[in-house]
């Protein structure tokens, strides 16, 4: 997809002159593709999000065990979404993939729980409006996101597995354990332990 | 406001993944929508669900895009708000609310309808210096303080503290002599209620 030598640089869509004879291929950007939905009704922006993040959409759901059939329809709507909601997006608040993954959780929830109406996926939209209240103590998205990844790469591969299921599914603990056939008291204990070591590297970082 | 009870990670990860019940979900997004920590820690979890849907395996879509060539610029959506009186939750707002009713001397309740949900959630407000029912009970017991303050054996629990209580606990919340408590408390499983406020409390804890 990404020849090898391409180049990334901040803002290339807006870099203007290049040096002579060097093409610059820009790079997965998708801020700028959902900047350019919100301003213009971009098609083709769509299209390129489109094609990178639905199927790491219906990936992720169908990980945590989701049939193909609704991955396939969670993720759909996570992309119409995103275009409805392309002027919401702050590249302060979270980063591109953190915002379309809470799209895919709340969509999820919306379908799952159609039949019982639930409401939770505005309860947290309302959340996420928040503003923090010390904005100068707070991260920007594309901060957190870098200092989470780092933790993240800590992990054990158990503890990356737990989490992982612990996070992208309906599942309970009970659930998580049935599938890695392991007793609920360890995936609570694994759990427990990914947490607060993800914890306390962030708090390093900090 | 100064907040000293808070979630445990596991919780406040259950809730960043949508796998709370929908009534415990709701007293976690009072204490949340409180708390400046809280929330960070809830985007801190919502980017670790960004960071895993970099690293996932793709898997080809069946169908493309299917943005009708008709269909409309995007639109800023919003939240559908209901009014709410003050100093009430934001996160309450998608939910309907029964009247305050009275249960007892200086105490009401008023029910949260929440029809997705399996645990009862209701708000209590009582009196200055009177104590909860004291109470046993079979699932979870959550609550998140909305105003004024209790006290129990862990400690004190004011406004935007979260408690979380399971059937271990079997306690009695001593309610502030002065200011009174209001708190929004999700229940699972099944409670006996004990002492005559419980016996009053009972058939409507139950709903």
């Amino acid at each position: 997809m990404v020849p090898a030598f391409a180049l990334t640089v901040d803002g290339m869509r807006n870099a203007g002159a290049v040096a002579q004879g060097v093409r610059f291929i820009v790079l997965f950007d998708p801020n700028s593709l959902i900047a350019a939905i919100a301003r213009s009704g971009d098609r083709a922006a769509f299209a390129e999000l489109f094609d990178h993040f639905a199927p790491r959409v219906k990936g992720l759901l169908m990980r945590g065990g989701a049939p193909a059939e609704l991955a396939e329809e969670v993720a759909q709507e996570t992309l119409l979404a995103v275009w409805r909601k392309a002027a919401l997006f702050d590249p302060a608040k979270a980063s591109a993939s953190t915002w379309i993954a809470a799209i895919a959780r709340n969509l999820r929830i919306d379908i799952a729980r159609r039949e019982t109406r639930s409401r939770l996926s505005q309860v947290y939209e309302i959340l996420d409006e928040e503003a923090p209240e010390q904005p100068d103590e707070t991260l920007s998205g594309a901060e957190r996101d870098a200092r989470v990844r780092a933790a993240m790469t800590h992990l054990s591969p158990d503890q990356y597995r737990v989490v992982e299921l612990a996070f992208i599914e309906g599942f309970s603990h009970q659930d998580v354990a049935d599938r890695l056939a392991i007793p609920l008291g360890t995936v609570k204990s694994r759990l427990r332990l990914a947490l607060s070591h993800l914890r306390g590297r962030l708090e390093d970082l900090r | 406001m100064s907040i000293s009870h808070r979630p445990s990670d596991e919780t406040l990860a259950a809730f960043a993944g949508g796998q709370l019940d929908e009534g415990l979900a709701i007293v976690v997004a009072c204490h949340i929508e409180a708390d400046q920590e809280s929330r960070g820690r809830l985007r801190e979890l919502q980017a670790v669900q960004g960071a895993l849907l970099d690293a996932v395996e793709p898997v080809a879509m069946a169908s493309g895009p299917s943005l009708a060539p008709t269909a409309a610029k995007p639109e800023a959506a919003s939240v559908e708000t209901a009014p709410m009186s003050e100093g009430m939750p934001k996160v309450l707002r998608p939910y309907g609310l029964g009247p305050w009713r009275p249960i007892g001397i200086r105490i009401a309740m008023r029910r949260v309808e929440v029809p997705g949900a399996d645990a009862r959630v209701f708000m209590l407000r009582a009196g200055p210096g009177i104590s909860l029912p004291h109470h046993k009970h079979t699932g979870f017991e959550w609550t998140t303080i909305l105003a004024g303050a209790y006290e129990h054996e862990f400690g004190r629990y004011a406004a935007g503290d979260f408690d979380e209580a399971d059937a271990e606990h079997d306690h009695t919340p001593r309610v502030d002599p002065v200011e009174g408590c209001t708190c929004i408390v999700a229940m699972t499983g099944s409670v006996q209620l004990q002492g005559w406020l419980g016996r009053l409390l009972q058939p409507l804890v139950r709903f």
